[in-house]
Formats: C-alpha cells, sequence, structure tokens
C-alpha cells in the first residue's frame, strides 16, 4: 500500500530541525517534528500484533493501572464535576489564549525569567540549541518532556554535539535501547523487567554486571548511573504541564525525583512548553493537581510536583528560558469542533482503557502521541492527510471519553476527523490518496448504500437481494469473500442469511398477525406520561465559576466504587486532619511519627540512623538537640556536597490531608530546594495546625512566587511493569514528624522501638528528656476526637 | 400505547428474527406495534465512517418517518445512541438547525428495547422460558452512551429457566466497531479472540447483547471456531416461551 507520508523528514525522524516550512495543502504553517505516521494504522498494528511478548506485557501493565484508577477516581465524591471544571478551565485558557500568553510572559520576565516565542518544531529546536550553545556544554540532563519528543529535540540536539541525557527512568530505558516510547507516562510500557536488565546490562555504563531484574534493583542501577550527571550537568532540559498565566509559574509533575533535580541543581533551566499548556489562574491548579495524578499514575498525588516563577535567588538554576511553542496548536485552536482536543493534560487513562491501545501498544501509531488522544491529537496538530489512518484506529467504544479528566469527547472528535479525510479524499486529494484502493472501493460502497438507504422501494429490493443469496451462504459459498469484506471472513463467519427480510415478512403478514402476542399475565399499567431517555449529556459551564463544585452529579454517583472514607472537609478538626493526613502520607511508604512539642529533638534523633545531618538554615535549633554534630546548611556551599549528607531535616510550609502530601515553600526552616532532595533521607517536621484539609485549600494558602515542592511520600517510580518501586533520585526514605496538642494525637499509638544508633544515650532509669517518645502511626489507628 | 418499532437496517435485512421477537415482546408487554415501512437505516454505518452527506440524508429520512409517534422502540443499543447521540449533532454540523431540533425532540422517545420495558413500561417479567445457560455482553453503546447497566440483565433475571452466566471483562469492547472489523480486521480481530476466550470461560450455551451488530461479529467468530457457542439477541430470549413457542 502506499503510504500516505509527504514527510521531508528522515525515516528515523530528523527532528525537523532546519527543514524550510514548505508548501502544504494544509490550512496553516507546517508544523513538523515526530508527530506523523510513517504508514497506515492497520499495516503497523499488523506487525505489533504478531509480538504476543509485547501483547502480554501491555494487557498486564494496563489491567493493573485500570484497576488502580477506578480506585483512585472512586475515592472523590464530586469527580464528575472536578471534570467539568477542569474542561471549563482548559476552554477558558484557550478563548483567551493572546491575552494569558502575553500576561505570562511579562510575568515570567518581571521573575527574571527569558521567554521564546517558536511557531513550530524547527523554531523551537533551533532556539534551545542556540541557548545550549551558548552555555557551551556537551550535555544536557531531560525532564521527561513530551512536547519534547514532539518537536524531536534530542536529535536536534544530537546534529548540534549536543548528548541530552533522559532522566525518566523509562525515557531512559527507551534511550539506552535506542526505542522509541509507546506511551505517554511510561514510555517502556512494552518492555517487561528481563527486558530492561538486559538493556541495562548491554547499553548503562557501569553497570553492575550482577544486575537482578527486580524492579527494585533495576530503579537503584538508574540511581547510581544518573546521580553523577545530576550533579555535574549545568543545563536541564523540562516541559511544563501546566503554566499559570496570571503569576508566570510552571509547574512538573513527576515521580522519581529527576525532576526535582533538573530543575534545582543546574545553573540553566530551559523549559519547552507547548502554548495549550497555560491555565488563567493560580487557583486553578487545585483542580488540576486532583484530576491528573488520580487519572495517571493512579495515586492521590504524585510523589513531586515542583513549581517555580522565574528565578530564586541563592535557590535553583540562575537562567531561566521558557521557550512557548505552537507547532500546529494555534490552528488546531481555531477549529472550533478539535480544539476540544487541547484540554489534553496527557495523563494517558485514555491508553490505559483503549481496547486497540492495549492490543498493538503505542508505536503503532507512529507519533508522540499515542492511543486515542493521539488518534485525534497528531492529525490535528499536523493536518488530518498527514496522519489520515489514526482516527479510523477505533471501535468508537467510548471507554477514553468516560476517563478523560477533561471530558474530551474523543469518539465524536474521531468521527469529525474521519468525515475530514473522506471529504478531503472526495474532492481535494491527488495521487496517492486518490490511488488508494480501500479508500476507493470504500467511497462506492458507502455512495452505493447511501443510494440504496435513499428510499424504502430500494431498501426493499436490497434486502431481497440477501434472501437470494441465502442458498449460497447455506453451502458455505460465501465463507471466503475477497477484499475489503476478506476483512471480515478470514476470522468470523457470515450469519445464516435470511430468505425473507423483516419488512417483507411485516407486509406479507400485514403487520405479523402471525404472532404470538398473547399479553404477559400482569401486565403492568401503562404510564400516560413518558419518562425521557436518561439525560446523558451533562451540561458543561462555560467557565469555571458557573461550576456545580461539591454537588455529585447522577454519573459520579452511579459509577462510584466503594469510598474507604469519605473526604475530611475543610472544617474538620485539628485531630480529624492529623489522623487523616498521617494515613495517607503512610500510604506512601513514609514513617510517620506523632509527638508533643517537648518531644521533637527526641524525635528527630530517633529517625537518624548516623552520617551526617544537615538542617535548614532557619531550624530551630532546640529540635536538633538530640543529633550531636547535626549543623545547619550554608546556602553558599555548592550543591552537589549536600550528596554527602546522610539526613536532611526540614519543616514545611503546610500539609494536606487528604492526600498525604508535604509541600514546601524553602524558606528558612525549610532550606533551599537542594537541601531536601539531594540526601537519601529527609526528616520534615509538620505541626498540626499546618495541616489544611484538600489540595484546593493548599493552593490557596500557597505563594505562587516562592518555589514550591510538593512532597506525597518518597520518591518513586512504576515505570517497570507499572509496579510502585519506593526510592528512587529523591530521597528514599520519608520521616514526618508530626507535632500536636496532647488532645489532638491519637490516643493508643504504640511508642517508637528504641533505636540502635544516632540516638543518644538515655540515663538509665528515667524519664530523660531526650528518650524518644514519639509514637509511630500504624494503619487502623484513628484519632478518637 | 401506540409504539414504533425501528427496526434497524440491520435486522431488516439480516436478522428478522430479532424484529418479530420484539414485535412479540412488545404486544405481550401491551403496546400496539406499528412499523413505519418509510423507515431504512440511522446512518450511523455512513456517519462513523465519514460520510456525513450520506448520513445526513438518513438523519433525516429517520426523523421524518418517526417523528409523529409517541415512542419509537429499537432492539439496538448502537442505534438508539445514535438517534440519542449522534442524529442533532450531523444536522447541527450540516447547519440544519430544524432538523437538528427534531432530531433532538426525537431522541427524547427514542428508547432502546430494554430500557423500554423497565423505564417506561414497567415491565420486567414477561413470561419468557428459556433454559439454557446464558452470558450477557453489555455492548459499548449501550453502556457508555445509553447507561442501560442492569437493565438488560434484570430482564434477563426473570427469564424462567434462563441461568446467568458472568461474563469476564464483561465491559471490553468486542472489536466490531462498524467499518473498524474490516478496516482494521486484524486488531478487531485480536480483540475478538480475547472476547470468545471470556464468552467460552463464562461456560454458557448462549451468549447475549442488546446489538445484533457485535453479536454478527462475536458469533461469526465463535462459528469460526465451531465452538458451540450461539449468538443469540436479548429480544428472542425474552420472546421464548416454554416449549419453544416464540416469536
Amino acid at each position: 500500500m502506499t503510504g500516505p507520508v509527504r514527510d521531508r523528514r528522515a525515516a528515523t525522524g530528523d527532528g525537523g530541525r532546519g527543514c524550510p516550512a514548505g508548501p502544504l495543502d494544509l490550512p496553516h504553517a507546517s508544523p513538523i517534528g515526530q508527530l506523523r505516521q510513517r504508514e497506515p494504522f492497520p499495516d503497523a498494528a499488523r506487525v505489533a500484533l504478531r509480538d504476543s511478548q509485547l501483547r502480554a506485557n501491555l494487557g498486564r501493565a494496563t489491567a493493573t493501572i485500570r484497576a488502580k484508577r477506578a480506585a483512585a477516581v472512586g475515592e472523590v465524591p464530586d469527580w464528575e464535576a472536578l471534570r467539568l471544571a477542569g474542561a471549563a478551565v482548559k476552554d477558558d485558557a484557550l478563548d483567551r489564549l493572546d491575552e494569558l500568553l502575553a500576561t505570562f510572559s511579562e510575568r515570567v520576565e518581571r521573575a527574571g525569567g527569558h521567554v521564546h516565542v517558536a511557531r513550530d518544531a524547527a523554531e523551537a529546536n533551533g532556539i534551545v540549541c542556540r541557548l545550549v550553545a551558548e552555555t557551551g556544554v556537551g550535555e544536557v540532563v531531560k525532564v521527561k518532556s513530551m512536547t519534547t519528543q514532539e518537536i524531536g529535540l534530542n536529535d536536534a540536539l544530537s546534529a548540534a554535539g549536543v548528548h541530552a541525557v533522559e532522566t525518566d527512568l523509562a525515557e531512559l530505558i527507551v534511550q539506552l535501547a535506542d526505542d522509541l516510547p509507546s506511551h505517554i507516562l511510561v514510555p517502556a510500557i512494552h518492555r517487561n523487567r528481563s527486558e530492561i536488565r538486559q538493556i541495562f546490562l548491554d547499553h548503562m555504563p557501569g553497570v553492575d554486571p550482577a544486575l537482578a531484574d527486580e524492579p527494585e534493583a533495576l530503579a537503584a542501577a538508574a540511581r547510581r548511573y544518573l546521580r553523577d550527571r545530576f550533579l555535574h550537568a549545568s543545563v536541564a532540559i523540562s516541559s511544563a504541564n501546566f503554566a499559570v498565566a496570571e503569576t508566570g509559574t510552571l509547574v512538573v509533575v513527576e515521580s522519581e525525583g529527576n525532576g526535582r533535580m533538573c530543575l534545582t541543581l543546574p545553573e540553566t533551566l530551559i523549559s519547552v512548553v507547548g502554548i495549550e499548556k497555560l491555565v488563567a489562574s493560580w487557583a486553578d491548579l487545585g483542580i488540576f493537581f486532583q484530576l491528573l495524578p488520580r487519572s495517571s499514575t493512579a495515586e492521590r498525588m504524585n510523589p513531586y510536583t515542583s513549581t517555580w516563577t522565574g528565578v530564586t535567588p541563592g535557590d535553583g538554576p540562575r537562567n531561566l528560558h521558557v521557550v512557548l511553542v505552537d507547532n500546529g496548536r494555534r490552528a488546531t485552536r481555531a477549529d472550533p469542533i478539535g480544539r476540544e482536543a487541547l484540554r489534553c493534560i496527557r495523563c494517558s487513562a485514555c491508553l490505559n482503557v483503549c481496547p486497540v491501545y492495549e492490543r498493538v501498544g503505542g508505536h503503532a501509531y507512529g507519533s508522540a502521541y499515542p492511543g486515542p488522544i493521539g488518534a485525534v491529537l497528531s492529525p490535528q496538530l499536523t493536518g488530518i492527510e498527514d496522519n489520515w489512518s489514526l482516527p479510523f484506529a477505533s471501535t468508537l467504544c467510548g471507554a477514553c471519553y468516560e476517563v478523560c479528566p477533561v471530558r474530551i469527547d474523543i469518539p465524536d472528535l474521531l468521527v469529525e476527523l474521519r468525515a475530514r479525510h473522506v471529504e478531503h479524499a472526495r474532492t481535494k486529494a491527488k495521487g496517492a490518496a486518490r490511488r488508494r484502493a480501500g479508500d476507493a472501493l470504500e467511497a462506492a460502497v458507502m455512495a452505493a448504500s447511501g443510494w440504496m438507504m435513499g428510499g424504502p422501494r430500494r431498501w426493499a429490493a436490497a434486502t431481497r437481494v440477501v434472501g437470494t443469496l441465502s442458498p449460497l451462504a447455506a453451502r458455505g459459498l460465501l465463507d471466503h469473500l475477497p477484499p475489503p469484506l476478506a476483512g471480515w471472513t478470514e476470522s468470523r463467519a457470515l450469519p445464516p442469511l435470511p430468505r425473507e427480510s423483516f419488512r417483507a415478512w411485516w407486509v406479507r403478514t400485514q403487520g405479523g398477525r402471525d404472532i404470538d402476542g398473547a399479553p404477559v399475565p400482569a401486565p403492568a399499567p401503562t404510564p400516560t406520561q413518558l419518562p425521557a431517555p436518561m439525560p446523558t449529556q451533562l451540561p458543561v459551564p462555560s467557565r469555571a465559576r458557573d461550576l456545580p463544585v461539591g454537588t455529585p452529579t447522577p454519573a459520579a454517583a452511579g459509577s462510584a466504587s466503594a469510598r474507604p472514607s469519605p473526604p475530611v472537609s475543610a472544617g474538620a478538626s485539628a485531630a480529624a486532619l492529623l489522623a487523616r493526613f498521617a494515613e495517607r502520607l503512610a500510604d506512601y511508604g513514609s514513617g510517620v511519627w506523632f509527638t508533643e512539642e517537648e518531644g521533637v529533638a527526641a524525635a528527630v534523633a530517633g529517625r537518624v540512623r548516623g552520617g551526617l545531618v544537615l538542617a535548614a538554615p532557619g531550624l530551630d535549633p532546640a529540635w536538633l538537640a538530640g543529633v550531636p554534630g547535626a549543623a545547619h546548611d550554608d546556602p553558599s556551599r555548592p550543591a552537589p556536597e549536600l550528596d554527602a549528607v546522610a539526613t536532611a531535616v526540614t519543616a514545611c510550609r503546610l500539609a494536606i490531608a487528604e492526600t498525604g502530601t508535604i509541600v514546601l515553600d524553602h524558606r528558612d526552616d525549610q532550606g533551599r530546594r537542594a537541601l531536601s532532595l539531594v540526601p537519601d533521607h529527609h526528616v520534615c517536621i509538620i505541626r498540626a495546625e499546618q495541616i489544611v484539609a484538600g489540595v484546593v485549600e493548599a493552593v490557596e494558602a500557597l505563594d505562587p512566587a516562592r518555589p514550591l515542592t510538593w512532597i506525597s511520600g518518597p520518591s518513586a517510580t512504576s515505570d517497570i511493569e507499572l509496579r510502585r518501586v519506593v526510592g528512587v533520585h529523591g530521597p528514599r526514605r520519608l520521616d514526618a514528624i508530626l507535632l500536636g496538642a496532647p488532645e489532638d494525637l491519637p490516643p493508643s499509638a504504640e511508642p517508637a522501638p528504641p533505636r540502635p544508633s544516632a540516638a543518644p544515650p538515655t540515663p538509665a532509669g528515667g524519664a530523660s528528656p531526650s528518650a524518644d517518645s514519639s509514637r509511630r502511626y500504624r494503619p487502623g489507628l484513628r484519632a478518637s476526637r | 400505547m401506540r409504539v414504533a418499532l425501528f427496526v434497524t437496517c440491520l435486522a431488516d435485512a439480516l436478522f428478522p428474527d430479532v424484529g418479530r421477537a420484539t414485535v412479540a415482546v412488545l404486544r405481550r408487554a401491551g403496546c400496539e406495534v406499528e412499523f413505519p415501512l418509510g423507515q431504512v437505516c440511522c446512518g450511523q454505518m455512513h456517519a462513523n465512517s465519514g460520510y456525513r452527506r450520506e448520513a445526513l440524508a438518513l438523519v433525516r429520512r429517520h426523523t421524518e418517518v418517526f417523528s409523529a409517534f409517541d415512542a419509537v422502540v429499537t432492539p439496538s443499543g448502537s442505534c438508539a445512541a445514535a438517534a440519542r447521540h449522534q442524529h442533532a449533532t450531523i444536522a447541527t454540523r450540516a447547519g440544519d438547525e430544524d432538523l437538528a431540533d427534531a432530531a433532538r425532540a426525537l431522541a427524547g422517545k427514542t428508547y432502546e428495547l430494554s430500557e423500554f420495558l423497565t423505564d417506561v413500561l414497567g415491565v420486567v417479567d414477561l413470561g419468557a422460558s428459556f433454559p439454557h445457560r446464558v452470558t450477557y455482553h453489555p455492548t459499548c453503546h449501550s453502556t457508555r452512551l445509553l447507561h442501560l447497566g442492569e437493565r438488560p440483565l434484570t430482564l434477563l433475571r426473570h427469564v424462567r429457566g434462563l441461568e446467568l452466566a458472568p461474563l469476564p471483562d464483561a465491559s471490553t469492547c468486542c472489536g466490531f466497531g462498524g467499518t473498524f472489523a474490516v478496516k482494521n480486521a486484524d486488531t478487531s480481530t485480536a480483540m475478538l479472540a480475547d472476547k470468545m476466550a471470556a464468552v467460552r470461560a463464562s461456560g454458557a450455551e448462549y451468549v447475549t447483547a442488546a446489538d445484533a451488530s457485535c453479536l454478527m461479529h462475536i458469533g461469526g467468530g465463535l462459528a469460526r471456531l465451531r465452538t458451540g457457542v450461539r449468538p443469540i439477541h436479548l429480544a428472542e430470549i425474552l420472546a421464548a416461551r416454554e416449549g419453544g413457542a416464540g416469536a
């Protein structure tokens, strides 16, 4: 079959660098990059379907994540209202795109950053390559980023002599294997642990030849390999999950801590951001910080979220460049139907539920964006003809729309794109597109059936043909039909063909008189007023403020699974907030300890297992009294020196009960961002009154001008077979010491076990102020008040 | 009550027994059934394949033929969903707001069979008898667009002698998808293989659904493999009487 690709890049993708924008019969400037399929989906799928290992890997992984997502979403009573809110916020931002872009750019510049604008992939790559060249480095570290994949940045950098090190575990696996990503969130979802072990053994410099294939061992190997690179990198490249216009803030949502490393340690940070990532206001993040983690990794909150606004003196990169990328987005925005696709927050929930994706994987889509959203987004960004077969790669089963956190009606968009392709083929196509035999035949069949169905006489005649074929079918003569119907008969028998159509029978029997229509013994009384069918479309509010927030919709109420516990309300008691926070943080694998004010020093000492202990510069020295040799951090010391520190001790800005999240805004009692990142153990002291109920309350209370780190447990990854492994690049241990009034602490927690090391010796026979009297949280523990 | 039967083009041409069963069930539930001969097809196949010019003509015909009735009942979740969700959009995108209004009005009185029986007529026991082990496949459009939920299962639970066998991974698509089954035949077949494995694992003698189209696909695969498991439309089970005196 003749390929549809009129692509000017090489088959492996040269990333579109330096390609002149040429004439294309598209309604917009040519976006280039890794967005175009190289062969039609059915052909690519055929290859993938032959790989039984791939299908097994995908089937297991997607089944795992589907179940987890359903549980994470089922816990939120107003999920449907949240989806409506997410959709409305994104629609609003798209409506006001130019205004918001201007505001965003002005705020970033005011905060010390630099903003660049790129119309397409080539321009974006050119800007990034120039910025990197100005620093003189030959290697950059990268945060996992769909946008830089879309524009083919790594290839462009490589051509400019710069090696881009992918630091997300799955991206690293893909990069080491010289493979292509196959999933938005888990790019190596198509690989199992033994394949990954082999890739590491073959391609990871300095890897232990005795490497085991346990996900824990593989994650540890990646940690060892990348740590040096993080500590010595001077340029990092990221994209952003969200860009907040009113504050000029960028947001990266991640799990492993590789993002924090890249966003914190290098001197220069270049963030490549698609213009659809804009949201109008800081408060909007309160919606997406609920929608995104539950939809993507199926967690209440992902381990780490970083937000930053420009540069912060003494903390993090000194140079910030934001490259705003169009690459087909403005053209998509101008499309009144297709613009809905720009709501996408790249959660990949639609991939995980898609029965087509589950069987063929991501490579068959031939674009940086696979799965149902890719089947919409890729053709929207490139123009339909460059990805014409993708919208047909769906049964329109609707599972994608059902889970989409921003209510993108993917089936509707797929149908619309199909229609545009058909119309293009009918009216404008020349050459290859016209010659596609399947298209021509299909068009003829569709036109003929349309004519045949144009009136009951023609249709009745057509149904009579079925009757004449009936004896042939009965003799098995229709078991193997020629193309395109061979696509049917290769795997399915035709049904027995009837000799008489329904309508012929109806006419012959004068209205079905031969039917046994005896009524059932006790027919129910017929209502005089017909109830209308179930409402199936919820009204979509035009603005976020019109939202019915907090009102469970019928759909949400009907689909919610059993909830372990209803959310704590904003007005909950300190004891209730403390208990919920402890339960949720412990769920992530963190140590959670309760103490009263006078027990903090001992509680801190009880968590230390030897090695250097460094505290935030402004942390109360009394809290360190139990740890001899503990020092306060000197922010002027180079961050790589923190690698020698075993334990970092900090306070926090606030904590979130519902998600078990600690938020640092890196003031004096919390220290610079690197302090709670580079050491392998983080002890965080949280006062009960710092705990707020939910994400929305947290967003309201936080200052977006500060760099913020949202921490939900130790660093973690699910990149290998979607199994959660605790401990990657960020701290592998997180201990939270919850400091409360006696009446707020849970009543019956067990005391901490004696610590073998580092804890100061307790004088015999008596309650010493330095004895650790903190009590560890255990599941099942609840506050009594 | 006078109801119009929208039999669907597929049942009309290939599965007339489904239409006859629907007539029988509706009559037993006390309805006077009319079959407007002007009806042809809802246009879903054309619309979903991208042929909206053809689809628009079919939507117009469908709306004209059925608008005068109090209620329109169809033995297809997918075709009911087309009338409910797609017709007005097709009309709007073609710039025909009058047709869109008419389609919306018709959508408000179009029902899939099990929905009509349970919600409108309030009947769950149709006196049917079908002494077999049956598994029910909730088709995608009846599940995700119509939200039929438990309705078909409730009807099946009231059938004498019927043993309902749970279907593993029931809500997963069978891989039919209209022209998808031909255009992406390999992927469709891979999905079908998994659905057939689930049907066989249920131990059922019959697989039933609210859509003849999905059943044609599943049943065609089961027949090709000579599994002995037979497809049967929900309406046919509900019409079955003791001693086989059904439709």
